[in-house]
């Protein structure tokens, strides 16, 4: 489903070059649940910014079901991200004075769809992760897991394929952390939603299907570990 | 994004920064309101010069004056200085002075001749009166003026001139004498004058035909018929040196006809004069008052300039205020183009409202002071509203405003569509 072949990704700062991905190829299928590790710095929010098509790799090709994103304009990137795609980010990025509505909305009204349709695709989000009874609520009034269940409904309301979460638990405590795993891991599960997380929290990493560690923007491991990570509960 | 939602969230971010927005939208206001303001007053001169020129009427007279020497020799550019020339004779053995504003009669008298479709020329004859009275009333200062035939003055009561030693007052006038204007219509005035060297006063009876509406000339000013003028002229100037000279005349042709008009006034202009009929003098009073309108609203429109410079700053704070927002919508699919109409519509909105107030007070504050100036400083102008407020003038203040504000936005709304959506979201 997600593919790249021999991926590379230089930064240039001041003249100097920093090459933060070399030769990265791997394939995520369709249901997958991939856990991006690494080091801070080893290049893992990158990968996940070029598998997202958020970044263009500098060598290399990435594709998302067979579509090499070299070969989309800007305005179908931007389609592909919205309709395909749903993000999770450690700092929420919620609109603290909106509702959570308004909030989870956000990329049903950058599709441009129907207010009645907006309503439906956000109430179902709101179910999906618990939150039905706080839509009117403003954002800022939430804790940081319910925040945070927010924008996974965020991610959700427009149905997507893959959801790319950075750091998803990062800014929780350890039990949230749990609450928030498992709704990621459940909508992976339930309704086959490809999951690409990064993150440093192991314990979060060991429940994804697959690990995928970087380091000095190499991959040294890419394990499948099946779903034994489950069974610490 | 539907530009309903665009528009709706584009609202909702202004008054997300109230009082920012608030106060942009002030300076915009102020400008608007500037503007109407401006706009209003050249509106309301030419509304009033249009009903008061309107109570002079005539579309079969030509007012006429010689050309200057530098119109003549088209030395406008040149400003050089003017050569002296000697007098000349025309073919009727005339004298032509070209050094001499002054037109004698018997020039009068050949152009007469010399013009065909001209019924009469009659010079402007200086009136120079020291009171007008009635039996039993208060001795008054009157300003008489001559209405050549073929001039309408409109009229409160009575009736234009048909005979001679006939007079035209002046509404203010008429009221000192009876406060019901209509009653002094066939009653008899004495006018003085001062005649002859030794200047004693001379008295004469004149008939009340008619009592002149209020209006830029005939608020002070009454009328007397050529024929009385005429004789008066005689008796004040016969002794003077320039008597029977003139610095202008009126062409009176046998009728109404614009052709005959136009092709006198093309023939006086080869000769040397310059003719104007009332339609001209009518446009050259627009034209001026267009002049000034347009002069006015540039302070205005400065004002304008000041305030977009207020959005501009709102927007780059903005959108410096909302990056990772802006990150977060760009990650999420909303496109470049899309991001730039949100912010060109937040800055079309803040013109928007801003002109909204602008006109509204601007309606509002124009409408009370032209009841207050009515009552008091305009009381002898009746019909002067200082202010006129045309729908579609407040209409192109209003697109102009937007205009204004969405060229003050673009700049802000193209960096906000540039950011990159992951350098975007990692700003602090």
């Amino acid at each position: 489903m997600l593919e790249t072949k021999n991926l590379g990704r230089t930064f240039t700062s001041d003249s100097v070059k920093y090459e933060v991905l070399k030769d990265i190829s791997l394939q995520i299928a369709k249901g997958e649940s991939v856990a991006i590790v690494g080091k801070s710095g080893s290049g893992k929010s990158t990968l996940m910014h070029i598998l997202a098509c958020l970044d263009e790799p500098t060598n290399g090709t990435v594709a998302f079901e067979g579509r090499d994103y070299g070969s989309l304009s800007e305005r179908e990137r931007d389609k592909l991200r919205n309709r395909k795609f749903g993000f999770v980010f450690q700092q929420f990025f919620l609109n603290g004075r909106d509702t959570v509505f308004d909030n989870i909305v956000l990329p049903m009204r950058i599709r441009g769809l129907d207010e009645s349709r907006i309503r439906e695709a956000a109430t179902g989000a709101l179910v999906s992760v618990g939150l039905d009874d706080k839509a009117m609520k403003r954002a800022k009034d939430l804790s940081g897991g319910e925040k945070q269940r927010v924008c996974i409904a965020r991610a959700l309301v427009g149905d997507p394929d893959v959801i790319f979460a950075d750091e998803p638990t990062g800014n929780l405590d350890s039990k949230t952390s749990g609450t928030i795993e498992d709704l990621i891991l459940t909508l992976n599960r339930e309704k086959g939603i490809t999951v690409v997380v990064v993150t440093h929290d192991e314990d979060l990493a060991s429940r994804c299907g697959r690990t995928i560690n970087l380091k000095d923007g190499r991959i040294v491991a890419n394990d499948t570990q099946g779903e034994h990570g489950e069974a610490g509960e | 994004m539907k530009i309903w939602d665009l528009a709706k969230t584009a609202n909702r971010n202004l008054f997300r920064a109230k009082l920012r927005t608030f106060l942009t939208v002030m300076a915009i206001f102020v400008g608007a309101f500037t503007l109407c303001m401006t706009n209003g007053i050249g509106d309301g001169l030419k509304a009033y010069v249009e009903t008061q020129v309107k109570s002079i009427e005539g579309n079969r007279i030509l007012f006429v004056r010689k050309k200057l020497p530098a119109e003549l020799e088209d030395q406008m550019q040149s400003k050089g200085p003017v050569e002296y020339k000697a007098a000349t004779k025309d073919e009727e053995g005339n004298t032509i002075d070209p050094n001499t504003m002054m037109v004698t009669v018997d020039q009068m008298d050949s152009l007469r001749k010399r013009l065909p479709g001209v019924r009469s020329i009659t010079p402007a004859f200086p009136v120079r009166s020291e009171y007008i009275t009635m039996e039993g009333a208060r001795k008054y200062q009157v300003g008489l003026g001559m209405l050549s035939e073929g001039i309408e003055q409109k009229l409160e009561a009575g009736s234009m001139f048909d005979g001679t030693n006939q007079v035209i007052l002046p509404i203010h006038l008429a009221r000192a004498f009876d406060e019901k204007v209509e009653n002094l219509v066939g009653k008899t005035v004495i006018l003085a004058y001062k005649f002859g060297e030794e200047g004693e006063l001379k008295d004469r009876k004149l008939k009340i035909v008619g009592i002149a509406t209020k209006g830029m000339i005939a608020n002070l000013n009454g009328f007397v018929d050529a024929a009385t003028a005429r004789e008066i002229y005689k008796e004040q100037m016969s002794e003077a040196p320039n008597y029977n000279m003139f610095q202008s005349f009126t062409v009176q042709l046998e009728r109404q006809d614009d052709g005959l008009l136009k092709s006198t006034k093309d023939k006086l202009d080869k000769m040397g004069f310059v003719a104007l009929s009332i339609a001209d003098i009518e446009k050259r009073t627009y034209d001026a008052i267009g002049i000034l309108q347009v002069g006015l609203n540039l302070f205005a429109l400065v004002a304008l300039l000041a305030a977009s410079f207020g959005i501009i700053n709102t927007l780059v704070i903005a959108v410096l205020e909302r990056t990772k927002e802006i990150g977060l919508q760009k990650a999420l699919g909303m496109g470049r183009f899309r991001v730039f109409l949100l912010f060109a519509l937040e800055s079309i909105l803040i013109g928007f409202w801003g002109a909204l107030l602008g006109i509204v007070s601007a309606v509002a504050v124009g409408t009370i002071a032209n009841t207050v100036l009515a009552k008091t400083y305009f009381e002898s102008f009746e019909g002067f509203n200082l202010f006129a407020f045309r729908p579609l003038a407040l209409g192109a203040v209003m697109l102009l405003v937007c205009l204004v504000a969405f060229l003050a936005g673009v700049m802000p709304a193209v960096r906000a569509s540039r950011l990159n959506p992951i350098e975007a979201l990692r700003y602090e």
